[in-house]
């Protein structure tokens, strides 16, 4: 009895091996497209804390994802992060589900990804600000995670030479010849914008005092708040945030003492009008547009992406009517320069 | 490494605001606590009362309404808590918890709904900071507190409320008795459970006037998550400030002068060596620990605090 159930689950295993074998050999390409039309490419995007509306870089990478999904019919669904340790589940889930794409939005991210893309290695995945770092800390390329890089620093310049130019020239409430940044935590990418912010006022206005500080956090507005005040009253009135919802408290804090404020990664002009006078823009949402067409229309290239000012992916947002015609028409000139390569922004900080 | 920068007039008015929030949480535990029921879901009635008094602003444009709306909204979810803890005697951490999740997840969710990819308004009403325009002059304390909002001066105040209605009235009385030795306290009369339904309800009220600080004083804005763990800092600082409004109010001034510190000092150097932001960012839980350590001693809990109440014949 035991040997005739083991007979016949091997006759089945073997019938169903070739009747896979079978269905499968005749023409392979219609069968690829049949799947394509059957099944959509599906593109999961997993945010970092802060949330869809954080006005800042999960919101841009939403944004991407939604056009996205309208432009190249693709199926799209987005989880948020509430903690670090959502990172890992939350990859994993959308992996299981054999999504083509899988984003991971945020340096923070690098390690989460390395494990979960190692763990689905048939699963496309692309970091958003990193690359996949192992459980030492280093990064380590894999052949299915595209690392996006934005040069940070050249939007940083982009939005220095405007704040150094209104400083220098005292324009508006501008008096103190002061300008200021605050960063989330010290990590490249926050620090390459600042690095490149410092590197413009350097060079435009030397004698302008440069302040710079750190929030500690990416989500806690009254940190970013209290930092602020505390530049404020050491006679900053132009203050750039690159710390995503905490910066929302370091734009407040220019709005109740009535300076200027400059906003970062999406265009924060309406956060609060009139304090914002521009936004330093990497453009996270054309960095998951550009990554999904690529899944689908099969260019999909592991390893290192740049977005900068050569392919737009980095620019300065709009601008309040406060900044003067000569402030714009040099951040106009030092993009034409940096996309020439004549103006290459410094990525170490000038003032710590 | 400059005197202006460890205690000048503005690490002082930054330790106010920052000590705020804290401190509403951390009166709420007490009063909660004091009644015998653990209500570590102060977290999520603060994330609330800044969520919900958001949108009642955004609404009525009255900071009145706002406020209102805020503390009803952390009373509904406390309340929420106290019916699991006080009438279906369920593990009150486990509760607590579930309701911190909730409320994560709501605002999170209807933030999404009501003010998608904008964001909350900017013109939002905000509490008004109250200018003492005599002090304003005087060097120094002028700086410190002639400029305070308005929630911050009521949090002053609540300390001084809580602790006298604790500690010098009939019904704090009755409220303390309830938390130490509940079936004592029925003996003569007092109704245990009305009594713990109260408390749980005030220490939402109290904990989303927190939130609302944050969000209509602070931030005039909502951000998914904004309270950053305050609650619990709050539970913290009630637990070192052992079970008094008075206590607490000095926990949690510890607790914003650590944080107003570690802004203060950024750029600070010791000799030739700056000092590292990351390494200050963890002044205020060294500070804590050194309170702790130097000060607090031994602290012991009300005695019934988070044993759900039996009446007599149930048991």
């Amino acid at each position: 009895m035991k040997r005739a159930l083991a007979f016949l689950l091997l006759a089945t295993t073997v019938v169903a091996a070739c009747g896979g074998n079978v269905a499968a050999s005749p023409t392979p390409s219609a069968t690829a497209s049949a799947t394509a039309t059957a099944k959509p490419i599906q593109v999961g995007l997993v945010t970092d804390v802060g949330g869809l509306n954080d006005k800042s870089f999960n919101q841009a990478a939403n944004t991407g994802r939604l056009n996205a999904e309208k432009d190249f019919g693709l199926k799209t669904s987005v989880i948020e992060s509430k903690k670090q340790e959502d990172y890992v589940p939350n990859l994993t889930t959308f992996a299981q589900q054999n999504y083509d794409l899988v984003i991971a939005v945020g340096f923070l991210m690098q390690n989460a990804a390395w494990k979960v893309a190692k763990q689905f290695p048939n699963v496309k995945f692309a970091i958003i600000d990193g690359a996949p770092a192992n459980d030492a800390g280093n990064t380590e390329n894999l052949p299915n995670v595209a690392n996006l890089f934005f040069k940070e620093q050249e939007a940083g310049y982009l939005v220095g030479v405007i704040a150094a130019t209104m400083a220098k020239n005292m324009v508006g409430k501008a008096t103190h010849n002061t300008v200021c940044s605050m960063g989330g935590i010290p990590i490249p990418p926050v620090d390459h914008y600042i690095a490149g912010y410092q590197d413009a006022i350097k060079t435009i206005s030397p004698t302008t005092t440069i302040l710079n500080g750190y929030s500690n956090d990416f989500v806690d507005q009254q940190k970013g708040k209290e930092v602020g005040l505390n530049h404020i009253s050491k006679g900053c009135d132009i203050l750039f945030q690159v710390a995503g919802g905490s910066g929302l408290g370091y734009i407040a804090a220019a709005k109740e003492k009535g300076v200027y404020a400059i906003g970062v990664d999406v265009d924060q002009i309406d956060v609060a009008p009139g304090t914002v006078i521009t936004s330093a823009m990497k453009r996270v949402d054309k960095a998951v547009y550009d990554t999904s067409n690529a899944v689908k229309s099969g260019s999909f290239k592991a390893g290192d992406n740049f977005f900068s000012a050569t392919n737009d992916g980095i620019a300065f947002g709009k601008l309040d009517p406060v900044v003067p015609a000569d402030a714009k028409a040099a951040a106009d000139k030092a993009l034409a320069d940096i996309k020439s390569g004549a103006i290459k922004p410094k990525t170490d900080l000038t003032v710590k | 490494m400059t005197i202006d920068q460890l205690i000048g007039a503005g690490v002082l008015a930054a330790t106010l605001r920052l000590a705020t929030p804290i401190l509403l949480a951390a009166l709420g535990g007490v009063v909660s606590e004091r009644a015998g029921v653990v209500n570590i879901a102060l977290e999520g009635c603060m994330l609330v009362g800044a969520f919900f008094g958001v949108v009642a602003a955004d609404q009525s444009h009255s900071v009145v309404v706002a406020l209102v709306a805020a503390m009803a909204v952390g009373a509904g979810l406390a309340a929420i808590h106290a019916v699991a803890a006080i009438h279906l005697r369920s593990d009150q951490i486990v509760s607590g918890m579930a309701l911190n999740i909730l409320a994560l997840g709501l605002t999170s969710y209807l933030d999404y709904q009501f003010y998608g990819t904008t964001g909350t308004p900017s013109d939002l009403a905000g509490v008004p900071d109250i200018e003492i325009a005599p002090l304003a002059a005087v060097p120094f304390v002028g700086d410190v507190i002639a400029h305070q909002n308005a929630i911050v001066w009521a949090g002053l105040a609540l300390v001084v409320l809580i602790q006298v209605f604790l500690f010098r009235t009939v019904p704090g009385l009755r409220l303390r008795a309830v938390g130490e030795h509940p079936r004592a306290a029925e003996t003569v009369g007092i109704a245990v459970r009305q009594t713990r339904y109260w408390a749980v309800i005030a220490s939402g009220m109290l904990a989303a006037l927190g939130g609302a600080y944050l969000s209509l004083s602070v931030a005039h804005s909502f951000t998914d998550g904004m309270t950053g763990g305050r609650g619990f800092i709050g539970l913290a600082a009630m637990i070192f400030g052992r079970w008094t409004p008075v206590g607490a109010l000095v926990a949690s001034l510890i607790f914003g002068y650590g944080t107003a510190l570690s802004f203060s000092l950024q750029g600070a150097s010791i000799g030739d060596v700056r000092v590292p932001v990351q390494l200050l960012s963890t002044l205020p839980y060294v500070l804590t620990i050194l309170a702790v350590a130097g000060f607090v001693g031994r602290s012991r809990p009300p005695a019934a605090d988070g044993i759900p109440y039996e009446t007599e014949g149930h048991a």
